[in-house]
């Protein structure tokens, strides 16, 4: 046998495996956001209608908008305590290995079940964190976390941020533990203190674990659904509806599998563009550093 | 390495001892807020609705076990774990099968066309599970796999399989070549190098994809949510979101099922928490 034939054979398994549940329904998808299927039976072409629909309708223009909101309110939320918890635990290595894992803990949970939890934790009569403020005098800061449009969205992202910020953590440490020592020996003796040895040396050579970072719970937010799906529904009126639950509901709820695959391919499209564009800068940036 | 870093905390130990030790504290002390939606999943599990409403905060009166029994009984806890777990095994052999495999010739070539075939790759592992379930879907409601273990482990094989492949590339590309040249210098057929020089060598590799898989077999939700309906085959989590359901929160259900689902990960956590922590850090580094 020829090599090249060796070659295919090894690969065999693996391409047809791919091409049947990634390259042939994403072009199902594709041809499917052209018509009006309705599930099993028979359908129509509609051409652009379904994208029409998504580009001109502000109920699914603003799913987008709660998707990149909820993005980046947790990027940036969670990478910033990563890295505060990272930097922090690195100087402290008697508590390093406790702290890294307790923090990860949640990350080993299910989104049903941290959704289940903190929506009990938000709930406004017996939940959680009402009692806590009152218990602290705070009580006139209760409210109706998951009921009002401006909070809802901040601590379904909260809940997000609360199971991936021992994720973030670890990918930090590790990041940490590859900063050769002499390099911050050489710094202190130099006389740097404490905030230039983390600005100057730690940080820009902390530039891998950023984008390995920002990468990751880029792309884990864009498909997320599950913590609205349990918390909220994407109530209270939209808030927290993302492209995800609305993809969902599309298809559950009002079983239009046009429109669904319409909008998951915009979805697709969205988040290939973001991917390399974050890849671009963030590879750009690390070489810069 | 740790030499440096301990001379170093003793040096500030001696010089800050007080300031050092707040310091930890403080650490500490912020670690453990981060626990305690955790220790309030745990210590609410043992109490009823009444007592929840007139003490959101109490500690547990008296232990009620029978929460647990009832949410027990209710979720069919035994037979979903059992599915779970016989999907697991069977998605981690089937992937790591076919990903090795795929993985050998790509990580031993730098022509164009593996190029291609990695770039692919990192296409699949973007593509939102969405884009791909409806067609899925249809094709199994065509073929009779819906609601077959064999439909969920397929599709759970699948979505695995471009991590698995990553993985086992940049694993392979670590081995000298020099072994390979060896057996075929001995006459060793490609499939047999693979199969007795190269496959043996992976277990480190397998170990944490396997981590992956089951991580992804536990807690994923849409494939069992669209695949499976009936509840005999419904893995953890259906049956923690049957039970739960969705409209009212009642803490004597939701708490006792949050803790029987989260009990098998976070138990296998506590004891292999380095190696869980190291590898899927790793997994994600590659």
């Amino acid at each position: 046998m020829s090599p090249r034939i060796q070659k295919a054979l090894f690969l065999a398994p693996a391409v047809l495996m791919l091409a049947v549940f990634f390259i042939f329904p994403i072009f199902e998808a594709l041809r499917l956001s052209f018509t009006n299927s309705a599930g099993l039976g028979d359908y129509d072409y509609v051409g652009f209608e379904n994208y029409v629909r998504i580009f001109t309708r502000s109920r699914y223009y603003d799913t987008f908008r709660v998707t990149l909101e909820f993005v980046a309110i947790v990027v940036v939320v969670q990478t910033t305590l990563g890295l505060i918890f990272a930097t922090a635990l690195h100087a402290m290595p008697r508590i390093r290995n406790i702290c890294r894992a307790a923090l990860f803990m949640p990350a080993m949970m299910s989104f049903i079940i941290v959704g289940y939890v903190w929506s009990f934790i938000l709930s406004p009569f017996s939940g959680g964190l009402n009692a806590v403020l009152d218990l602290m005098g705070l009580g006139a800061f209760k409210h109706e976390w998951l009921g009002d449009p401006t909070t809802a969205l901040l601590l379904v992202a909260a809940a997000h941020v609360w199971m991936f910020t021992g994720y973030t953590c670890a990918i930090f440490l590790a990041g940490y533990a590859n900063i050769p020592t002499d390099l911050e020996e050489a710094a202190r003796l130099d006389g740097a203190n404490g905030w230039q040895r983390f600005r100057m040396i730690q940080l820009p050579l902390l530039a891998p674990s950023f984008t390995v970072n920002i990468m990751l719970s880029t792309i884990g937010t864009m498909k997320a659904f599950e913590l609205p799906f349990v918390m909220t529904k994407g109530d209270p009126d939209g808030a927290t509806r993302t492209v995800g639950l609305q993809i969902i509901q599309t298809l559950f709820r009002e079983y239009h599998f046009g429109l669904a695959s319409a909008l998951s391919i915009v979805l697709l499209v969205i988040v290939l563009l973001v991917a390399f564009v974050q890849n671009w800068l963030l590879r750009a940036r690390e070489d810069i550093l | 390495m740790t030499m440096t870093t301990r001379q170093s905390n003793q040096f500030l130990a001696k010089q800050f001892p007080v300031k050092q030790f707040l310091a930890h504290v403080f650490v500490l002390g912020l670690v453990a807020v981060m626990l305690l939606p955790v220790a309030y999943m745990v210590l609410m599990s043992f109490r009823n609705g009444q007592e929840v409403v007139n003490a959101p905060l109490a500690l547990p009166e008296h232990w009620r076990f029978e929460n647990y029994a009832n949410a027990y009984e209710k979720m069919s806890y035994l037979r979903s774990i059992l599915n779970s777990l016989g999907i697991t095994i069977a998605v981690t052999i089937a992937v790591s099968f076919t990903g090795a495999l795929a993985a050998y010739p790509l990580s031993r070539s730098k022509s164009r066309s593996t190029q291609v075939t990695i770039s692919l790759l990192s296409l699949c592992l973007a593509t939102p599970s969405f884009v791909t379930i409806t067609p899925i879907y249809e094709t199994f409601a065509r073929i009779g796999l819906l609601d077959t273990y064999l439909g969920v482990i397929l599709a759970f094989t699948a979505l695995n399989l471009p991590l698995a492949i990553f993985f086992y590339t940049s694993f392979i590309r670590a081995i000298p070549k020099e072994l390979e040249e060896a057996a075929e210098l001995d006459g060793c057929s490609q499939f047999q190098i693979f199969w007795y020089v190269i496959r043996p060598l992976l277990g480190p590799a397998t170990a944490t994809l396997s981590l992956f898989v089951m991580l992804m077999v536990w807690n994923d939700f849409i494939y069992p949510l669209l695949l499976l309906t009936d509840d005999k085959k419904f893995t953890v989590m259906m049956s923690v979101y049957h039970f739960v359901g969705n409209h009212s929160l009642n803490p004597e259900e939701l708490f006792p099922a949050a803790v029987l689902g989260s009990l098998p990960l976070l138990v296998l956590f506590i004891v292999f928490q380095r190696r869980i922590v190291n590898g899927i850090t790793a997994g994600a580094v590659k």
